[in-house]
């Protein structure tokens, strides 16, 4: 490969972007302007620049804007949330492109506080309108961003419970990560937790509100890590970009605890996950937002003996895993699936009975299973007869169910 | 009880199943019609236009190869069949076994018998036209121990039967008539008698009318009468019936589809 690696923060406040082992990051604040008077567009600081001096017209929160299919009239004009956005990421992707002097780019991972089916399908269309082919863009969580940015670092450093702070002026949140060394492969489970305690980040600007905000910070910290081992904590986002408000926060956390301060961590993850070939095989099997949880298999006769399929495995992102399986009943009037726990000792079954289907001689419906997961919890198991060729001709009939897993 | 997981196959030419009038599309078909209708297959079923379905359709290049060289070894054809049943994994290996024997029960019957369940293979499948090109080869048949006067009788009521399935009613009533001179069996009088009420161009004979009591005959009228009532409550007239109901473009439509339909059906049977 011989294009671009880029990872991309994409938050509604700033973007960061990175390349895989650079250490170069741009931050550049998720607005975009157009000029009053001609057909130019402005990103981050500069939009900012042009609104002052009273040129342009802003637009801010894109991210958002293009989540809820808004619209904002710049210049008479009516602009798509859409528009605007892919306005402003093939603005900024140009940063990357320039400074390493390539025009091509292989690979390009986003990572969003949010990952739903939509975001994802969203920015993968908006990669294709930027030229790239679907599969070389993708969609993370900033769960998985921590996870691949926290392996990329020493042993010593994920050996243990990894903590990390992400104060933005959205809010405080705080994920955890740990490494869990199975007969098989390594398990790695990251968990976020929106809190309360998040504050405005202009109270930083004085002494009084800085005091107030270690304060806060602190007793967060105590009450989220106590009794816990950690072999490091990252603080990250834009509250740690200064780090002299926070005495009180660094010496709790800093007494037996490796910990980091580190700007643009979230791209800098999804820098190392576009390193990775999708649909590689990792050493390790990834557990966070947007990655399921539970393993969800179905035995089969193959061959004349009974074997387990897996239909969709614990660490795979639930918003783009589709599986399509073609059976044949035997003496069977239900679809069966063993849904397993992480740790492979809880086992349930869920079975679906074929209601409605057309009764025919045994082994003469060929039922298709297409398997989606809603979210990663939720699995959507559609069953269609597909009959037996123009011996048994397929009927309409169709059962579709959701499963809480 | 199970799931068999269907291998994948994306079969673009279908494979002809010439005596069924249908197309096969994966080898879990092919295995269901090679068990469940031996007669049909048990003659030179394989044959180069299935090695071919086989090889570049159901991606089975190992077992063309296989029974390739098997037919080749001049062994049992037969065996040729369970190879595919093997192969294809649909079957089990005890309904394979089962196979086996029934292949090996139906070798040993007598070549007319044989022949006869083929025919009367195909006509449960509907198969008129191909039937009636069997039964007349074994009317043919030398008599003999085996093939005599009850046998002949249940080959003129087969014919006579097809025919009437195909419309052709005047040959049914020659065939039934055929078939009651070998064994004078009353259901075969009621088909007759049935026969010339549908058509009056058909006549019972005054010998036959004479054997017809009268309490015969109003059994069979009352028959007659239910039967007709009970295609007239038919589904299928029902929904003609909505058909002559509807404007004229959408009737000649659907009396177009219709007809397509019959054709095709009646070309199949034929």
């Amino acid at each position: 490969m011989d294009g671009l690696l880029v990872g991309v923060d994409l938050c509604d406040e700033y973007t960061q972007i990175n390349c895989p082992e650079e250490e170069m990051l741009w931050t550049i604040p998720t607005v975009i302007c157009r000029n009053k008077n001609a057909d130019e567009w402005y990103v981050g600081e500069e939009a900012y620049g042009h609104t002052l001096k009273g040129d342009g017209i802003i637009v801010d929160k894109l991210l958002n804007l293009a989540m809820r299919d808004g619209t904002a009239t710049l210049g008479e004009v009516r602009y798509g949330g859409k528009e605007l956005l892919l306005l402003f990421l093939e603005r900024i992707l140009k940063l990357p492109q320039k400074e390493y002097d390539k025009t091509k780019v292989d690979r390009v991972v986003f990572t969003v506080k949010r990952l739903d089916p939509k975001t994802n399908r969203m920015l993968r269309e908006m990669g294709v309108k930027l030229g790239l082919l679907e599969e070389q863009v993708q969609v993370i969580s900033h769960s998985e961003s921590f996870i691949y940015y926290t392996l990329s670092q020493k042993k010593e450093i994920w050996n243990n419970t990894v903590g990390m702070f992400d104060l933005a002026e959205a809010g405080l949140r705080y994920y955890e990560m740990k490494v869990q060394r199975g007969m098989k492969k390594v398990t790695v489970v990251a968990e976020y937790e929106d809190r309360e305690e998040g504050f405005s980040l202009d109270i930083l600007k004085t002494g009084s509100g800085s005091r107030l905000a270690d304060r806060i910070m602190t007793s967060c910290a105590e009450k989220i890590m106590a009794r816990k081992a950690y072999s490091a904590v990252f603080l990250t986002g834009k509250g740690f970009a200064e780090q002299n408000w926070a005495d009180g926060l660094m010496k709790f956390l800093c007494s037996k605890r490796r910990v980091y301060m580190e700007q643009g961590l979230l791209a800098r993850g999804a820098a190392c996950r576009a390193e990775e070939e999708p649909g590689d095989n990792t050493s390790f099997t990834c557990i966070c937002d947007g990655r399921l949880k539970t393993t969800v298999s179905m035995n089969v006769l193959h061959r004349g003996q009974e074997n387990n399929v897996t239909v969709a495995a614990a660490g795979d992102c639930w918003y783009d895993r589709v599986s399509v399986i073609d059976v044949i009943p035997d003496k069977q009037s239900t679809v069966d699936f063993i849904v397993t726990s992480l740790d492979s000792k809880k086992k349930r079954l869920i079975s679906i009975p074929l209601e409605g289907f057309p009764k025919r001689p045994d082994k003469t419906t060929r039922v298709r299973i297409q398997v989606l997961f809603l979210d990663e919890r939720t699995m959507e198991v559609t069953l269609k007869d597909r009959g037996f060729g123009e011996l048994f001709p397929a009927s309409d009939a169709q059962i579709r169910q959701e499963v809480m897993l | 009880m199970s799931l068999l997981l269907c291998r994948q196959e994306h079969v673009k030419r279908p494979y002809f199943m010439e005596p069924m009038g249908i197309h096969l599309y994966s080898s879990q078909e092919l295995s269901y019609v090679i068990f469940n209708h031996p007669m049909l297959v048990l003659d030179d079923f394989v044959d180069e236009r299935l090695l071919t379905f086989l090889r570049e359709e159901l991606n089975q290049g190992f077992l063309a190869l296989k029974l390739e060289r098997w037919l080749k070894s001049g062994e049992s054809p037969d065996e040729a069949l369970m190879i595919i049943l093997q192969e294809c994994d649909y079957y089990s290996m005890s309904e394979v076994g089962r196979f086996r024997q029934m292949a090996a029960a139906l070798r040993k019957k007598h070549p007319a018998d044989f022949m006869r369940m083929k025919a009367d293979e195909l006509f449960s499948l509907g198969q008129y036209g191909r039937a009636v090109k069997l039964y007349k080869e074994l009317l043919d048949y030398p008599p003999g121990d085996h093939v005599d006067d009850l046998f002949f009788a249940r080959i003129w009521n087969n014919l006579g039967s097809c025919y009437a399935r195909m419309f052709q009613l005047d040959k049914a009533f020659k065939a039934y008539e055929n078939a009651y001179k070998k064994n004078q069996q009353e259901i075969i009088l009621e088909r007759l008698y049935d026969l010339s009420r549908i058509d009056n161009r058909l006549a019972l004979n005054p010998e036959l009318q004479s054997e017809i009591t009268e309490k015969q005959q109003k059994l069979w009228e009352d028959k007659l009468i239910r039967a007709r009532q009970k295609a007239r409550d038919s589904r299928q007239v029902k929904e003609l019936e909505t058909l002559f109901q509807q404007d004229s473009v959408k009737r000649r439509a659907g009396e177009t589809e219709l007809i397509c339909q019959w054709k095709q059906e009646y070309r199949n049977m034929a």
